[in-house]
């Protein structure tokens, strides 16, 4: 019992992992993954394209600054190579002078000029701050801005901040002739401010120009240039940044916050125009189209648990209704019934549980009535009541026969009122009920006067054969004082007994509704012939029982004895009459009123 | 596709805030307006103007209290000390009352300045001011020769120039420093007429008109801007060529001007002013210097002068002619 309990508690402890959850995570997954997984691929192309997109417009617009930047170095090497077209000859000074002040007048980025002769004398000198000089100054011959323009015919300067602040560089052209010099002009950068200025990439995008070194010439926020080389160093890294990538790069701008950013070189000055657009503007509309998915995905994921939590509600909530139900059948609330109105197979299933479980009632109910009634069975009936199954079928065995048969019946019955016969019937068959019961035999059946008894089949005993004997001995003496009581009425009926034991088949046969346990074999017609054979108050036993019970019962032999269907003859042996009681008169001649029958 | 990028994407997110010019909320932002001069006050006017055009209402988001102290510092430094601490946003000084800002260190101090701030200890370097001072610098210092010389350019005849001067400007004594040296490059005697405030300019003009010379060159400043057309009138009664240092000495008679628009310093000095009403650090605002330099040419004036323009260069050389 302590098994059993151990397993029906475990049985009712909740499972670790319901069906419920396995239901609800499953179809939740199902519908949840296939809704991110699309939001995600759809976010990584359109990321992609977007980025194609912006990588297109940052290359346009920062080739257009460096255009634009180029247009404004060469319109100052163009200026400036007007000033070297003529070789110096003595005296033009003063023209000189002229044009050098035109120079200024139409190039504001100019701050000053200077003209110097075929030996790298400075002749004219015209600022916009400084006084003008004219006439022979100083040598310049080892200017690297002289040497440069002098190899090149044109030279640009590095980029220098004035006063560490203000960028300057100076620019320096040779003219064709040797004898028409170098002039060498100063340029301010901060006039390409306008150049950077008017370039707006989308809302917020911007384009800066740096030197090789990453040192910052130009910037929509002037101050920022103005800072000097302080600032260098976050736009080298930018520029080291974006030069590095091949196309558009996203990278951390100089507010530290995500930008992309596209690189462009200005031929002939070595500087990079950088264009670039914070992320939070390039990619809006991804990010929009990012939070519209997410929307989706949050909105899909709210209609998914309900729509999860419902179906797995509806599968769970029956399979629960069932438990319970099993677990209180179990319980024997037979009367429990599940109501499931799904219109599905758990429906059908509850109806048929329902069923089972009326059915499980009635079957109860019997049961506790063969309990109730097995209280006043003898133990073989409650055991056949038991194991009634296997008992019944059909099957082999030794068993033993017992035949009764009245003598004188034919004439009795013939002789009386049928009422009178139905009386005696009825005592006769009482009297064998009641001797069967006593010694825990079967009765086969009644046929007529005669009567079939079994003994070890169904239920098995210990000593067949004693028992057969037994019981014949007592089925003679009840049926024998019948007999005195039916004489004494004037009726002369007397009784005989055949024993006999042996093999033979015991089942049950019959069809629907109508079943009999019978045994089939030899020992069942010797059994017959030898109830035939015997006389009245006489119980003959075939030499089987003989042998088996020789010790318990004397008997005596009557010798050999032709019996029909045999074809030798048989030993054939009688009960000793001391072990039966005293005939009654008139015994003898019952007995020879018996009509042979067969059997 | 780079994951980090995608997440850098999704996760960024800053806007420019110096590109977004969304109006700086509701909050009426307080600027003091502390000088030495009197009204009217051009620069303050010219301030006005620039924080105009940034979308400054005046009254409703930012109010202008204007301090003058004229010729008198030390009336200023007693503003100074009066100061309401803590609900000030800016303090504009333009020209002689910056040096007496020098005292303030907590409310951030915009400055005008001809001369040079480093010099006078305001601003560690022009590129990284470092302190609570920034602003722009009129680079008068260098201009000043230029001019003596554009006056000889314009006039070969000069041998006699009259420089009228306030003395009360800060950096005077350098500016006039600079004259000096360009007229004896030039071979000009220079006569110098100062006078210290707007009290003495009538004696300051009275002084120039008497030196006898054969031109006149007025150092720009707050007290001769003012005077500007009674200058020009002296200058044209004693038919003397005048150079002065911004067009507006131009616009009212003066013959030549040579320097920075007035306008466009006071204009980016707004929007210096707009970036630090934003939260931009002064210390890190550099000093602007003007790139551009005009020269104006009155040719009216000219006429009356009988000066004949065609021949100098000075024609095709200005930048802004009035006729």
């Amino acid at each position: 019992m302590t098994d059993g309990a151990a397993q029906s508690s475990s049985c009712t402890m909740p499972p670790r992992r319901s069906l419920f959850c396995k239901y609800f995570a499953t179809l939740f997954v199902a519908a949840v993954v296939p809704l991110i997984l699309g939001a995600a691929i759809e976010a990584s192309f359109g990321y992609r394209d977007q980025r194609r997109q912006i990588s297109a417009v940052l290359q346009a617009d920062a080739r257009a600054a460096s255009d634009r930047i180029e247009a404004f170095t060469d319109g100052i090497r163009d200026q400036l190579g007007w000033m070297v077209q003529l070789p110096w000859s003595a005296g033009d000074d003063a023209q000189h002078k002229i044009d050098a002040l035109r120079l200024l007048q139409q190039v504001p980025a100019i701050v000053s000029v200077s003209l110097l002769d075929e030996t790298g004398t400075e002749r004219v000198f015209v600022s916009r701050l400084l006084l003008n000089r004219t006439g022979r100054g100083i040598d310049m011959s080892t200017d690297p801005a002289v040497q440069g323009a002098r190899g090149n015919k044109v030279w640009y300067g590095p980029v220098q901040y004035q006063r560490d602040s203000e960028p300057y560089m100076r620019v320096a052209v040779a003219g064709s002739l040797p004898a028409a010099g170098v002039a060498i002009a100063e340029v301010n950068l901060k006039l390409i401010w306008d150049v950077i200025a008017a370039i707006r990439i989308g809302e917020t995008g911007y384009a800066i120009v740096v030197d090789d070194s990453g040192h910052l010439i130009a910037h929509p926020d002037i101050s920022r240039v103005l800072r000097g080389r302080a600032s260098s160093g976050s736009f080298g890294r930018i520029k080291h940044l974006v030069g590095a990538a091949s196309g558009a790069a996203v990278i951390t701008g100089e507010r530290g916050n995500p930008v992309v950013a596209l690189s462009v070189q200005a031929a002939d000055l070595g500087w990079t125009v950088i264009a670039m657009q914070p992320t939070s503007e390039a990619f809006a509309s991804i990010r929009a189209a990012l939070w519209r998915s997410s929307i989706l995905i949050a909105f899909g994921v709210l209609i998914a648990l309900a729509l999860a939590y419902w179906r797995a509600h509806r599968m769970s909530g029956p399979i629960k209704q069932l438990e319970e139900g099993v677990e209180r059948i179990r319980t024997g609330q037979f009367e429990h019934r599940i109501k499931i109105f799904s219109g599905d197979e758990f429906q059908q299933l509850a109806l048929r549980f329902n069923e089972m479980a009326s059915e499980l009632a009635i079957s109860q109910q019997k049961s506790a009535r063969i309990e109730r009634l097995k209280q006043f069975l003898p133990s073989q009936v409650a055991e056949l009541v038991e194991h009634s199954h296997e008992l019944l079928e059909a099957q082999r065995r030794e068993v033993a026969v017992i035949f009764g048969d009245l003598r004188g019946f034919t004439a009795f019955s013939t002789r009386n009122e049928p009422d009178v016969i139905m009386a005696v019937m009825r005592d006769y068959y009482a009297a064998v009920g009641a001797v069967t019961t006593r010694h825990e035999a079967t009765l086969i059946g009644f046929d007529g006067d005669g009567v079939m008894l079994l003994v070890n089949a169904p239920v098995a005993c210990e000593q067949p054969a004693t028992q057969a004997v037994r019981l014949a001995i007592d089925l003679q003496m009840t049926v024998q004082s019948l007999a005195g009581r039916w004489c004494d009425a004037g009726h002369a009926i007397g009784f005989g007994v055949g024993v006999a034991m042996g093999p033979a088949t015991v089942g049950t046969v019959g069809y629907n509704g109508r079943l009999d346990y019978t045994a089939m074999g030899a020992v069942v017609n010797l059994a017959s012939r030898l109830c035939n054979l015997a006389k009245d108050a006489q119980i003959l036993a075939d030499p089987t029982i003989a042998g088996k019970v020789r010790d318990s019962v004397p008997l005596a032999s009557l010798g050999q004895r032709n019996i029909k269907g045999y074809d030798q003859a048989l030993e054939v042996f009688a009960v000793a009459p001391a072990m039966l009681p005293l005939k009654p008169p008139g015994s003898a001649q019952r007995g020879r009123e018996k009509e042979p029958q067969d059997h | 596709m780079k994951r980090r990028e995608f997440i850098l994407l999704i996760g960024g997110g800053l806007v420019w805030p110096a590109i977004a010019r969304a109006q700086g909320g509701a909050k009426l932002h307080r600027i003091f307006w502390v000088s030495t001069q009197s009204e009217p006050d051009p620069f303050l006017d010219g301030f006005r103007e620039g924080m105009r055009a940034l979308g400054y209402v005046e009254g409703r988001t930012v109010t202008l209290e204007t301090h003058y102290a004229p010729e008198n510092p030390q009336a200023l430094r007693k503003i100074v000390s009066e100061l309401p601490r803590g609900d000030v946003d800016l303090v504009v000084s333009s020209g002689p009352a910056t040096r007496v800002m020098t005292a303030i260190t907590d409310v951030p101090v915009l400055f005008a300045l001809s001369g040079d701030p480093v010099a006078l200890g305001v601003v560690k370097s022009l590129a990284h001011p470092g302190t609570n001072f920034t602003g722009s610098t009129f680079l008068s210092l260098e201009l000043a020769g230029k001019r003596v010389e554009l006056l000889k350019d314009l006039y070969p005849k000069l041998r006699k120039l009259a420089v009228l001067s306030n003395t009360d400007h800060p950096g005077e004594p350098l500016e006039w420093r600079a004259t000096l040296e360009s007229c004896r490059n030039l071979g000009i005697d220079a006569a110098y007429v100062p006078f210290c405030g707007a009290r003495e300019i009538e004696n300051g003009l009275m002084a120039a008109g008497k030196v006898n010379a054969d031109a006149l060159l007025v150092f720009p400043d707050a007290v001769t801007l003012v005077h500007r057309a009674r200058i020009a009138e002296l200058a044209i009664a004693h038919r003397l060529p005048s150079m002065f240092g911004w067009s507006e000495y131009c616009d009212a008679g003066g013959l030549l001007s040579y320097g920075a628009n007035q306008r466009t310093t006071y204009f980016r000095l707004a929007t210096y002013a707009d970036r630090i009403l934003r939260g931009e650090d002064p210390s890190d605002l550099p000093v602007m210097r003007p790139e551009k330099f005009e020269l104006a040419v009155n040719l009216k004036t000219a006429r009356l002068l009988g000066i004949d323009l065609d021949m100098s260069s000075i024609l095709f050389r200005a930048s802004k002619v009035i006729s």
